[in-house]
């Protein structure tokens, strides 16, 4: 009989056991948690213990995490395990504030590895395929995270890395390609280069299925790609701080995006009052990993907002399914795959002399493909009617920021007093993206 | 020395006409006008006007970004083939320019060429020891 799940025990398996595993899990990891600096002070002080989750809705009693407590806890405030026994971390960006830093052991890489094969496989990729994963590899997760879960798969991979369009379809005539991983919005510019060579990615090449990830969209764009590739595209879910990608993913029945509840405890919440909300309602993702030594988090404050899909999937899962991510509850946006705040790109202009401190960053959607537009007012007593300074200012801007949050930006120079002066807390963010989600 | 006033400029509308609404209202006449263009959304307006100092303070106060440039302007005969004998001048004592208009002048049925140099001071002097006569500011600005 041919496989038809990555792992029956832990997919199929009935809520009953799955909550068992949990409370086993969540005890496990408050066990690893209290042997770090900052959960260890904090549980001393609360009074919290091993083994004293009885049953899980007792989660609710742990506090939550948020990023700044992993900010101000950096580096190792959050780590279980001597410096000896991690093999890996990957961290955000920036260099304005303390970088969000994830340590791994090699029980969390390999775990890691797990859920990322687990993932591809529920949507529908075989050790038969060859992979091209079209993602940056280094500190982001999308590269490495891919990696070890194509390879514990066992297709065969192409660590292709991201950008230059034609090398990648060079690879993938060259190798057969038959899935690729990118975010969504890199897919148009690519399907563009294939119009430019004359070649159909529906004739020309092997693929059946594209990931699709690290970026919101809508179902739309999602068919979009589907139909411009002629292929299948799942949707992924990752953040970060829960590893990277392999979260939660969409099955072969594409409704919904199955979360790993054995790896990680999953909450929907109300952000303003902090209590749970029913199944189908929206509110905060918080997550608790389950299956993680070196750093575990407890009640992580995602952010990101999405639902519960109340019922069971077709496919036989008993994991849940959350929704897309349908929008932040912080000024957080994501752009060509990047987290960016818009508090990185103030940091920038701010030790630029030339301009002032009044700027604008439109979100908007050219040609298929989303683009960061950054308006920045020019102080007058600095301006000498000189063009080339102008545009040397401009290309100084656009460096600046894009090796801040690693998206390249379109800066527009404007004039003073251009940019509206809100009442209040400035709007610096306008999303006109078409892709549904403010 | 002679000065040019340049503003940064949005490529929107009525941005332009809201300069030239300052400067009507501070009694600026405008003697030549010309603009960059580029591909950013914005421009430079470069105004030759009959008092500098006066429109970059009116302007200035406005907030608008303006500053005064220095420049170079040259005599020229208002016939055929005068820009181009005075342009064979220009390229003998190897000055080269950024920007340039010119304006003409009529009771002398002559015409001056303005030049925006990258370095005032050494073009002033490579010109003149080619023998050009560098104007003066009252000619420049003048009716």
């Amino acid at each position: 009989m041919m496989k038809e799940y990555w792992q029956e025990e832990l997919e199929v398996s009935s809520r009953s056991s799955l909550e068992k595993l949990q409370i086993e899990r969540l005890n496990k990891t408050i066990e690893y948690a209290i042997q770090s600096p900052y959960y260890n002070k904090l549980f001393n002080k609360k009074g919290i213990s091993p083994g004293s989750i009885k049953n899980i809705a007792q989660i609710q009693d742990l506090p939550f995490t948020t990023k700044q407590d992993l900010r101000n806890n950096f580096p190792y405030g959050f780590l279980t395990l001597p410096k000896k026994e991690i093999i890996r971390l990957h961290s955000s960006s920036g260099t304005t504030g303390n970088p969000t830093v994830i340590f791994h052991n090699r029980h969390d890489i390999n775990s890691w590895a797990n859920l990322m094969a687990r993932s591809l496989f529920c949507a529908g990729v075989r050790d038969t395929d060859v992979f091209q994963n079209i993602s940056g590899y280094g500190l982001f997760t999308g590269g490495l995270g891919f990696q070890y879960g194509i390879e514990a798969l066992g297709c065969l991979s192409i660590p292709a890395g991201a950008g230059n369009s034609k090398r990648q379809i060079k690879l993938m005539q060259d190798y057969g390609t038959t899935v690729a991983h990118a975010i969504p919005s890199y897919l148009g510019r690519l399907y563009e280069v294939f119009e430019q060579e004359n070649l159909d990615p529906k004739k020309n090449t092997q693929l059946h299925t594209l990931v699709i990830g690290a970026e919101p969209h809508t179902e739309e764009q999602r068919q979009r790609i589907e139909a411009m590739f002629g292929v299948k595209a799942y949707n992924s879910f990752g953040l970060s701080e829960m590893n990277g990608p392999g979260v939660a993913f969409e099955c072969t029945y594409q409704s919904g995006l199955h979360i790993w509840e054995d790896a990680f405890y999953v909450e929907i919440i109300d952000p303003e009052t902090l209590q749970p909300v029913p199944d189908g309602e929206y509110g905060e993702l918080v997550m608790t990993t389950l299956d993680r030594e070196a750093m575990p988090l407890i009640r992580y404050r995602t952010r990101d907002i999405t639902r519960i899909i109340p019922g069971k999937c077709k496919c036989g899962r008993v994991h849940r399914r959350i929704d897309r991510i349908t929008g932040r509850t912080d000024d957080m946006f994501i752009i060509k795959g990047c987290n960016v705040f818009p508090m990185q790109i103030e940091g920038v202009l701010l030790k630029i002399p030339e301009v002032g401190s009044d700027y604008l960053i439109t979100l908007e959607t050219v040609n298929d493909v989303d683009e960061m537009v950054v308006e920045v007012e020019v102080k007058p007593n600095w301006f000498s009617g000189d063009i080339r300074k102008l545009d040397q200012l401009t290309k100084q801007i656009t460096t600046q920021i894009r090796d801040e949050v690693l998206a390249k930006p379109i800066v527009k120079l404007v004039e003073k007093g251009s940019i509206p002066r809100a009442e209040g807390k400035a709007v610096r963010v306008a999303d006109k993206r078409n892709n549904g989600l403010k | 020395m002679a000065y040019e006033v340049s503003i940064f400029l949005e490529n929107k509308i009525g941005h332009f006409e809201r300069i030239t609404q300052i400067l009507k209202k501070n009694e600026i006449n405008i003697r030549t006008m010309s603009i960059n263009d580029t591909s950013n959304g914005w421009g430079i307006l470069n105004l030759l006007v009959n008092n500098p100092q006066k429109a970059y303070k009116a302007l200035e106060a406005e907030g608008v970004s303006v500053a005064l440039k220095e420049i170079i302007a040259l005599e020229m005969k208002d016939e055929s083939g005068g820009l181009h004998d005075l342009l064979l001048k220009v390229a003998q004592a190897k000055v080269n320019f950024n920007n340039a208009n010119g304006r003409i002048i009529q009771e002398t049925k002559s015409a001056i060429l303005i030049l925006d140099v990258p370095d005032i001071a050494d073009s002033q002097k490579k010109l003149m020891e080619n023998g050009l006569q560098i104007l003066d500011d009252e000619k420049i600005y003048g009716n």
